[in-house]
């Protein structure tokens, strides 16, 4: 396969250039001079005839801004795990929901919200924090039932991980059926639409992506050995099972604080490593790096289609990441020369 | 992994503490009754999610976040003070000129209501307190309305915004008109011999089972001030799925379509599999029934329930 472009500088462009477009893009739109003044206000205290503590400031700081960033460490949570796990599972088919994570966060947020919560910081933390202890405690599950002896089999993970999987989203389901008033917001949570803004949430998952995205990338080079198979691996030196357990912990929890906050994106996690590995091989000590910052760029354009698309409704962002994602995957699938990438 | 769990929980702990010595406790009065005209300085109210609102004086810019509030606040007489409202108030038709800050899929533009410079932020059930606090960190003022449990309820809802908008007299005339509305329809319905069984119909896009409401639920409680029975109020939930088979055995004498907004009809209904065994049906007791009236609590429940009245009791209106 050729590679006929430098990746790393390519999407470090992409980014900035989605960043940009994200923060002036909305249903008021930030003129490029705009931001500039704001931007120059606010850090520079260079006097603007934009108050940046005015409206605009106030779009710009306190809502885009944050959103912005928060998505970019969501995508790259999700699409790092996703490159990790199908790394890992050898399998194209894995996303990083693979073994439960969504599933049960998705479960811990509708039992928190059929409970009444006083309307303090810790009311409102309620529904963030039981998302996040139901994915883990979901792959504790799948992780313990896959479990023979010592080791934990690739296929028994996979298929814990769709029983479990399939039993929390039952019980979710016969929640909201059940529950008065509570439906609409379960299901916008469920379709990935942010409910916390502000810095909060930011503060939230930061630690948990950065932690996990970092650890996730000291795996590379144990994840393209473990492409010849388990034994090859350890044969040739590498701790299969202590790799296999950092992953699944570190992706979880980075997954796990990602879901928690804006609700269960799905696509991005499985379709960017894709894209990437179609474009510039499968080399894991560069695809997951890239995953992370595409899965940002993903993320970042997709919410602000979800932002414009009919201002001022906004349409949850899980939705569009399929909508737009799914015929670009297509596309780039029937473009890509070699058949047999994976 | 323990390690980091423990962290977190301090964290928790450590929030908790820290928020209930900052949060002041919610005092016990529902609602602060301020004495005081809403020139002379800051009022205090305490909201549906027992938060202190304080506002120094009148608001002029308003959004609203749900049909029932903007509803409320142009029956109280504070339409002119309005600048936003969500997408779905439509009613009164005024409502539908102000601008749109969107609601449709459960989430608001909050670059559009900032856009708006509210000075207060009018919010119901519909809203999520994660969206209340959204608000508040944008430093904007927000009431939340609490659903009311009956029709006095909301009688108090109504004279709280009146004294927020400054329309307390306003809304003391509405409360009393509603209240006096309400009286003639209970004295007629005091004189009623028969308690017709109702059937309400949410959504009977599957005529196997339709949803319909439950006990708890307002279309229950004006159909029982109207002198009818409601079917679903043997279900166990507020919003349920009936079973055709059930309804059949029930056999109600008047079915009211709150769906005939989606496009359900009469027509429709009568040629559903065995439905035209049903009195209802067989007597053309079969309405449209407008559901915005009983699914907002607004004062047009008032409105739902006198209408309910000449459906379920005509005699009472010859």
């Amino acid at each position: 396969m050729k590679r006929a472009a430098r990746p790393f500088p390519i999407l470090a462009i992409l980014l900035v250039l989605a960043l940009v477009v994200s923060v002036m893009a909305g249903s008021v739109f930030i003129s490029p001079s705009a931001l500039w003044q704001v931007i120059a206000a606010k850090i520079g205290g260079v006097p603007a005839a934009i108050d940046p503590s005015g409206v605009i400031g106030t779009i710009l700081f306190k809502l885009r801004l944050p959103r912005a960033i928060l998505l970019l460490l969501v995508g790259a949570a999700l699409s790092g795990s996703g490159a990790a796990y199908q790394g890992l599972f050898r399998n194209p088919l894995a996303d990083p929901f693979l073994i439960g994570v969504s599933s049960g966060a998705g479960l811990g947020a509708v039992v928190a919200m059929t409970i009444h919560w006083p309307y303090t910081t810790m009311g409102l933390m309620a529904i963030p924090l039981a998302a996040f202890a139901g994915a883990l405690i979901a792959v504790l599950v799948v992780t313990q039932l896959a479990r023979v002896g010592n080791s934990v089999p690739t296929t028994n993970l996979i298929l814990a991980g769709v029983a479990v999987s399939s039993f929390a989203s039952a019980i979710t389901s016969l929640i909201m059926i059940n529950t008065t008033g509570e439906l609409r917001r379960a299901m916008v949570w469920l379709l990935g639409g942010s409910a916390l803004s502000g810095w909060s949430p930011v503060l939230g998952v930061l630690p948990y992506v950065l932690l996990g995205c970092a650890l996730l990338l000291t795996l590379g080079h144990s994840l393209n050995v473990m492409q010849f198979g388990d034994e090859q691996a350890q044969q040739l030196g590498i701790p299969v099972r202590r790799v296999r357990w950092l992953a699944i912990i570190t992706a979880t929890i980075a997954t796990a604080a990602a879901v928690a906050f804006v609700g269960v994106i799905g696509f991005v996690g499985l379709v960017v490593p894709h894209i990437l590995r179609m474009l510039w091989g499968g080399d894991y000590r560069r695809l997951l790096p890239l995953s992370m910052l595409g899965g940002g760029v993903l993320l970042l354009l997709t919410d602000t289609a979800a932002r414009t698309i009919i201002a001022p409704q906004e349409i949850p962002v899980g939705i569009i990441t399929a909508l737009l994602g799914a015929p670009f995957f297509l596309w780039v699938l029937r473009r890509s020369k070699s058949q047999n990438y994976w | 992994m323990n390690k980091k769990l423990s962290i977190i929980s301090l964290m928790v702990i450590l929030t908790l503490a820290i928020s209930g010595c900052a949060v002041p406790a919610p005092t016990t009065q529902p609602t602060a009754q301020p004495t005081a005209i809403p020139t002379q300085g800051p009022l205090e109210f305490t909201d549906g999610l027992g938060r202190m609102v304080t506002l120094s004086e009148t608001p002029q810019r308003i959004i609203s976040l749900a049909p029932s509030a903007t509803e409320i606040l142009y029956a109280v007489g504070a339409g002119a003070q309005m600048v936003g409202r969500d997408s779905f108030s439509n009613y009164p038709e005024e409502a539908k000129t102000l601008a749109d800050v969107g609601g449709s899929m459960g989430s608001y533009s909050y670059e559009v209501v900032t856009s708006l410079n509210p000075d207060l932020v009018v919010a119901a059930e519909i809203n999520t307190p994660e969206q209340v606090k959204a608000l508040e960190d944008l430093g904007l003022t927000v009431y939340y309305i609490a659903n009311p449990a009956s029709l006095e309820g909301l009688h108090a809802i109504l004279q709280t915004i009146g004294q927020i908008t400054g329309h307390a007299e306003t809304a003391a005339t509405l409360v009393n008109s509603l209240k006096t509305r309400v009286e003639v329809v209970a004295a007629k319905t005091a004189t009623v011999t028969t308690t017709p069984l109702v059937f309400y119909e949410l959504d009977g896009s599957e005529p196997s089972k339709p949803w319909t409401a439950g006990p708890g639920t307002f279309i229950d409680q004006l159909i029982a001030e109207a002198g009818g029975k409601n079917v679903g109020s043997v279900l166990s939930g507020s919003w349920a799925q009936i079973s055709a088979e059930e309804l059949l055995l029930q056999n109600p004498q008047i079915i009211l379509l709150g769906d005939a907004a989606y496009g359900t009809t009469p027509e429709q209904v009568a040629a559903r599999a065995g439905w035209n065994t049903i009195d209802a049906v067989v007597n053309g007791k079969v309405y449209a029934f407008n559901d915005d009236l009983v699914s907002r609590p607004g004062p047009r429940l008032v409105d739902a329930l006198e209408e309910l009245s000449r459906f379920l009791h005509p005699e009472l209106y010859q």
